[in-house]
């Protein structure tokens, strides 16, 4: 089991060390030619960078977005909590392709939302958003929002209510009960939804081959123009392993910091 | 006495649905006073409490704390203290900081927050901790620091929701009687909220003993152990208590099944019950210089350590009788002795039913 997870792994990692399969002869001399190459390719580190941009704008559009959603349905909402998630979650159980496909339709020049705000007069003309920097972002958002919401969502409830009810009692305000007691008790939540946006995100090839331009390409891109167009494999292996190093460290930084509580939030 | 309230409570009613959790609670609780709210659980104590911290609102009725209505005041800008029943200590802070917290509201200078919390954990003793997680402190250290973060803010009146409940008893009897001393170092009102009564007799000025929202007597332990102003007071409070049923004929003579019993004189009159409490009752194969005297078996007799405590039955009816002394080991009484029980009759009771 653990070998068919990680011969797919293992295989692109021998790549990456210049291993060349010619006429079915294996050839292995390990270098580390490729990865000099991809480490010295300034292009890279700009489309590298980029894809940080991106997922790090789309975490915090969906910290900002999902924080108060999960609070409000965590603090305000006495009944059917459940119900409100469950509604909250069900346009998640849709492809994640036609979510993107869907919002393709709404963020398109011609689509029936600027139709409707041009012929009201609201707009002179339609807003151009296809192919943009903000339409990788805003469909990241919209495709992600559930991974921000429900470690949130799970980390607030859990909160002892209590607790903000000592801070009242000590002379804390609302504003200053959250700033004190709520916020920095969800730090866990926040963590947790924070990795499982931005590991998706910065990764993320499909949307920005769908609603983004030449200008808004990713990591992910790139390494799928590596393997299925320019068919080198080498250089889009060595590119794969030093993300999954990137990720990995991450990770390592994220157990470190909420320590032996684990992963579980 | 010209008294101070540091707390009134005025017709404070308070529902929860269809339950009325408060019914018509009225209260005076005075300035550096130890105050009991005693009750089983469900009759509303804790509610109440949570009413005067501001936490819970009333449907009806007026909080005032030192004279000042305070009932649309919110719980912040109320000057109180509150120990909760699990503490609610907040996990992310260390003891200097859960204690700091309250300072801090109240944008104290940071050297004056120092020395306050620095003598704030002499008075609780708990000096060194300052830098512990809250969570490598035993229950009664934590205890200790919920305590101290509620007193260091010098609240009017601090209020205690059984604080002591979670910890085991040894560690409960020694903190009952740090409790008391702190207040009266302190020099606060304190409200304290318990179903259990050796904690509220050992530490109360005053217990208010509440039954389903109502508050059933104000007085102090001596007055409601003595003096129970209806059967639920009188078997609530106390061991174990002799309830007769009767009908009083004149003043202090009940008529009971088991013939009249004379009692202190009271104002009482109609369907009464007749109490009186297990040590006021003598027990001998021969009894002079009682007013009230009854023969009886011994059911059953129990070793209870500093007493004996023996069931007697008189036609039908059981009598607890506690006898303490350890010279009565040798004229200890047998399960089917024939013995003589009875008492003076300033030993019983009428209690209006």
């Amino acid at each position: 089991m653990a070998i068919w997870f990680y011969a797919p792994f293992f295989i692109v990692g021998l790549y990456s060390f210049d291993m060349i399969n010619i006429n079915r002869q294996i050839v292995f001399t390990p270098s580390l030619v490729h990865y000099s190459r991809v480490l010295s390719w300034t292009g890279a580190m700009g489309i590298f960078l980029r894809s940080l941009y991106f997922a790090g704008v789309t975490v915090l559009l969906c910290l900002l977005i999902g924080y108060p959603v999960a609070y409000y349905i965590s603090f305000k909402i006495k009944k059917y909590k459940d119900l409100f998630i469950i509604l909250f979650i069900i346009p998640f159980w849709v492809s994640f392709l036609l979510r993107t496909y869907a919002m393709m339709s709404i963020l398109d020049e011609r689509s029936f939302l600027n139709t409707l705000l041009t012929s009201l007069g609201l707009i002179d003309s339609p807003i151009k958003i296809m192919y943009t920097d903000a339409a990788v972002i805003l469909v990241m958002v919209y495709d992600y929002l559930v991974m921000m919401v429900l470690p949130l969502y799970a980390n607030l409830e859990k909160l002892d209510k209590t607790l903000l009810e000592a801070a009242s009692t000590l002379g804390a305000g609302p504003v200053r009960t959250f700033l004190k007691v709520t916020l920095p008790l969800s730090m866990p939540g926040i963590l947790a939804g924070f990795l499982l946006v931005f590991i998706p995100t910065v990764g993320e090839f499909v949307i920005p081959e769908l609603v983004g331009g030449p200008n808004n390409y990713m990591v992910g891109n790139l390494i799928y123009e590596f393997f299925m167009g320019a068919r080198h494999w080498w250089i889009g292996s060595a590119l794969s392993m030093l993300f999954i190093a990137f990720i990995l460290s991450l990770v390592i930084a994220y157990v470190r910091k909420i320590g032996e509580r684990g992963l579980a939030f | 006495m010209n008294d101070v309230f540091s707390v009134e409570l005025e017709n404070i009613v308070k529902r929860f649905g269809n339950v009325v959790a408060v019914d018509h609670v009225n209260l005076k609780i005075r300035e550096n006073e130890f105050f009991s709210l005693l009750g089983p659980s469900g009759c509303g104590k804790t509610t109440t409490l949570r009413i005067i911290a501001g936490l819970e609102e009333p449907d009806e009725g007026i909080v005032k704390i030192y004279g000042e209505d305070v009932t649309d005041v919110p719980t912040h800008k109320r000057n109180i203290g509150m120990v909760f029943q699990h503490l609610a200590l907040f996990p992310h802070m260390n003891v200097f900081e859960n204690i700091a917290f309250g300072l801090k509201m109240r944008k104290v200078q940071k050297e004056e927050i120092r020395r306050q919390v620095k003598k704030i954990l002499e008075i609780v003793k708990l000096e060194g901790l300052e830098n512990r997680r809250v969570n490598q402190l035993s229950g009664g250290q934590q205890q200790r620091v919920a305590l101290a973060r509620a007193l260091v803010i010098e609240p009017e009146v601090l209020l205690l929701d059984e604080p002591l409940g979670a910890l085991d008893l040894k560690i409960r009897q020694h903190m009952m009687v740090e409790l008391k001393n702190i207040q009266r170092r302190v020099k606060t009102t304190f409200i304290y909220v318990t179903h259990d009564q050796t904690e509220a007799m050992t530490m109360s000025d005053r217990i208010a003993i509440m039954k389903d929202g109502k508050v059933q007597q104000v007085g102090t332990p001596l007055e409601i152990y003595y003096r129970p102003s209806n059967t639920f007071v009188a078997s609530f409070i106390g061991e174990a208590v002799n309830l007769i049923e009767g009908e009083v004929r004149e003043n202090g003579l009940v008529d009971t099944s088991l013939g009249t019993i004379y009692c202190t004189e009271s104002l009482t009159k109609g369907r009464v019950a007749v109490m009186v409490r297990p040590e006021m009752v003598e027990i001998s194969d021969k009894l002079h210089d009682v007013d009230n005297l009854f023969k009886g078996t011994v059911q059953s007799i129990i070793f209870k350590g500093s007493y004996i405590e023996y069931r007697v039955d008189v036609q039908g009816n059981t009598f607890i009788v506690h006898k303490h002394g350890s010279a009565e080991l040798e004229r200890m009484h047998h399960p089917g002795d024939f013995v003589e029980i009875g008492w003076r009759k300033n030993s019983s009771l009428i209690v209006p039913i």
